[in-house]
């Protein structure tokens, strides 16, 4: 029974092996001496020999960064030479109705014959705008995020930095099979990203773009953008359950939470302003903002001492919450959920949802515009400033912030769950409350 | 004539989701009519020119309530719940329940149906506010208080035992 002790195997020949397989380390260049401050002895370092003299010489930094700053430069005067020409866009606005006005009348249709045709052309304005902003949002994200990433990012397409590269992939993505999964609840399935877009596009109606210029001017303009901006929930819970898959319906039932939890202190940063301006609709607030402290520094929203400051940055957090984007993307997390509430779409009905992603981020934009920097009034009291058209200011710092949007996205690493709750409703939530009392205390000492 | 053809399609349109919501067997699609039959009774807020309301109703109820209770039944959803009968046998006491209030609500209305409204409809916004911190605050704060109770009370309930998490 009991064996004789077996002869010991011989070594293992792999551990014996393997140091000596490994072959000599490359004889590395030399260091170089290291230069010493003679009075404290610490080391002084040349901040730019210590990146490699290649990269700094190649023509996507130096060079690049000259291109860069003249083609800001070029697109501020073309910008500026632009406005110039156009001027108000709502004279331009006036003249369209009055053309189609005397169009209609002339043809014998009755008066409400020429509204509706207004309507309609005014809704196909703004639809465009949604879906051009779609075509610019991603190039400008695809780009930004590689220079944050020291990439080059799109480069071919169209021949100057890759600007048709959206374009083609929106071609691409129409002419990609649509597929509906086995176990999807077809129609539901279908009808949830029109659900989400849809709403998007009816929020935009009260949106100004300049002063006074909007579709619709509506008594309770930022009301009507919340509720409208609330419904797309919906259509990413229906994508969620309806494709049939546990990784997305996790993804609807996060993005749910979610968005329900950061609509409320995205409501309540925003009541100190509505106090000031002492209106929902968004002209008057923006014309609350007009005029300048000692004749320089603008009254905007933002710049009210604390509570201007608190408001602007709880919006600007809970918004970029509202679109789902990086350090909130928890319902379509990569690492945890393949992506989320979108996995089972393809072709045309996946880039709905970016579609609307990017609509949020220029809604969100135009509104920080609006509430926070002044609208389309100037940023500086004098004449080449003031002479800008104010569609101009707008889209100036509506694309400031989309770029803040775009920056953060790329900057910030994802929030976990739990994380993301304990944020929203035991930090954000408190404090934009505190916000109202404070801006309550302003009204009441009359220190506006 | 066209506010009339709006106001009528879109209490259709309520009534139908509303009816699609107790007899379709998929609770899902239940709650979706049941957004759908809240954003009809918004639009016909908006058709009788309350902006507020219509605003307030998106708000609170499409964006708010609707998503909640899909919330609630993905969460706590059962296979049985996508296919199965949504209503016991006592339906045909519900539907007597149903005609007796609607016809009470009929007799209401017709009550009022020669009041005619003199002015074309106005943004109400002001003197909704005016009138909830003004002539209406007490029953307000009640109506708060009542909805602050509630919400104690669910946190009260949704603990699991005091003695696990003290």
């Amino acid at each position: 029974m009991s064996d004789a002790p077996q002869a010991p195997t011989p070594a293992a020949p792999i551990p014996a092996a393997a140091p000596a397989a490994k072959p000599a380390p490359a004889p590395k260049a030399p260091l170089p001496e290291p230069k010493l401050n003679a009075a404290s002895g610490r080391l002084l370092t040349d901040r730019f020999a210590t990146w490699p003299q290649p990269i700094f010489d190649s023509k996507w930094s130096r060079q690049g960064y000259r291109n860069g700053a003249l083609m800001l430069a070029g697109i501020l005067l073309g910008g500026g030479l632009l406005g110039a020409l156009i001027g108000e866009l709502a004279p331009w606005g006036d003249a369209l109705y009055a053309l189609v006005a005397s169009r209609a009348a002339a043809a014998g249709f009755a008066p409400p014959a020429a509204d509706l045709a207004w309507t309609l052309i005014k809704v196909l304005i703004v639809l465009h705008v949604i879906l051009l902003n779609g075509l610019w949002a991603i190039w400008w994200e695809r780009k930004i995020s590689a220079h944050i990433q020291s990439r080059v990012g799109p480069t071919y397409a169209g021949g100057f930095h890759g600007w048709l590269q959206t374009a083609i992939d929106g071609i691409k993505l129409l002419l990609k099979e649509d597929v509906t999964p086995a176990a999807a609840d077809a129609p539901v399935h279908a009808l949830a990203p029109a659900i989400v877009v849809i709403p998007c596009v009816i929020a935009f109606a009260p949106v100004l773009f300049g002063r006074e210029l909007a579709a619709a001017s509506l008594d309770v303009g930022t009301l009507y953008i919340f509720a409208f901006a609330g419904i797309s929930v919906i259509g990413v819970v229906m994508a969620g359950w309806a494709s049939g898959n546990k990784y997305s319906l996790l993804g609807g039932l996060r993005a749910a939470a979610q968005i329900v939890s950061y609509e409320l202190p995205r409501g309540f940063s925003v009541v100190p302003v509505l106090m000031f301006a002492g209106s929902l609709d968004l002209a008057v607030i923006a014309r609350a903002q007009e005029g300048y402290w000692w004749g320089v520094v603008p009254r905007w929203f933002a710049f009210y001492p604390v509570v201007g400051q608190i408001a602007f940055l709880i919006f600007l957090i809970a918004s970029i919450a509202e679109t789902n984007r990086v350090p909130f993307d928890i319902p379509e997390a990569e690492s945890e959920l393949v992506s989320g509430f979108h996995t089972e779409y393809s072709g045309m009905k996946w880039s709905i949802f970016f579609l609307t992603e990017y609509g949020y981020v220029l809604l969100g934009s135009f509104l920080l515009a609006t509430f926070f920097l002044g609208g389309g009034a100037s940023p500086l009291p004098w004449t080449p400033f003031t002479l800008v058209p104010s569609w101009l200011w707008m889209l100036g710092k509506a694309m400031l912030m989309m770029f803040v949007f775009l920056w953060v996205r790329w900057t910030l690493p994802r929030m976990r769950v739990d994380q993301l709750m304990d944020f929203t409703w035991k930090f954000l939530l408190p404090w934009s409350f505190a916000n109202i009392a404070i801006a309550g205390l302003y009204l009441a000492f009359r220190l506006r | 004539m066209l506010e009339a053809i709006v106001f009528w399609s879109l209490a259709g349109l309520v009534l139908l989701s509303a009816l699609a919501v107790v007899t379709l067997r998929n609770t899902v699609h239940s709650s979706l009519f049941l957004g759908l039959s809240l954003a009809g009774v918004a639009g016909l807020f908006a058709s009788l020119g309350a902006d507020f309301l219509f605003a307030a109703q998106i708000m609170v109820y499409v964006s708010g309530i609707a998503v909640l209770i899909l919330f609630a039944v993905m969460l706590l959803g059962r296979a049985s719940d996508l296919h199965l009968r949504q209503v016991n046998d006592l339906w045909p006491t519900a539907l007597l329940v149903c005609v007796v209030a609607g016809a009470g609500l009929f007799k209401v209305a017709a009550f009022f149906e020669g009041i005619v409204a003199l002015e074309p409809p106005a943004p109400g916004t002001r003197a909704i506010g005016r009138l909830m911190l003004g002539d209406c605050l007490l029953p307000f704060e009640l109506v708060s208080l009542a909805l602050l109770a509630a919400l104690i009370g669910a946190v009260f309930f949704c603990r699991s035992g005091g003695e696990e998490n003290p």
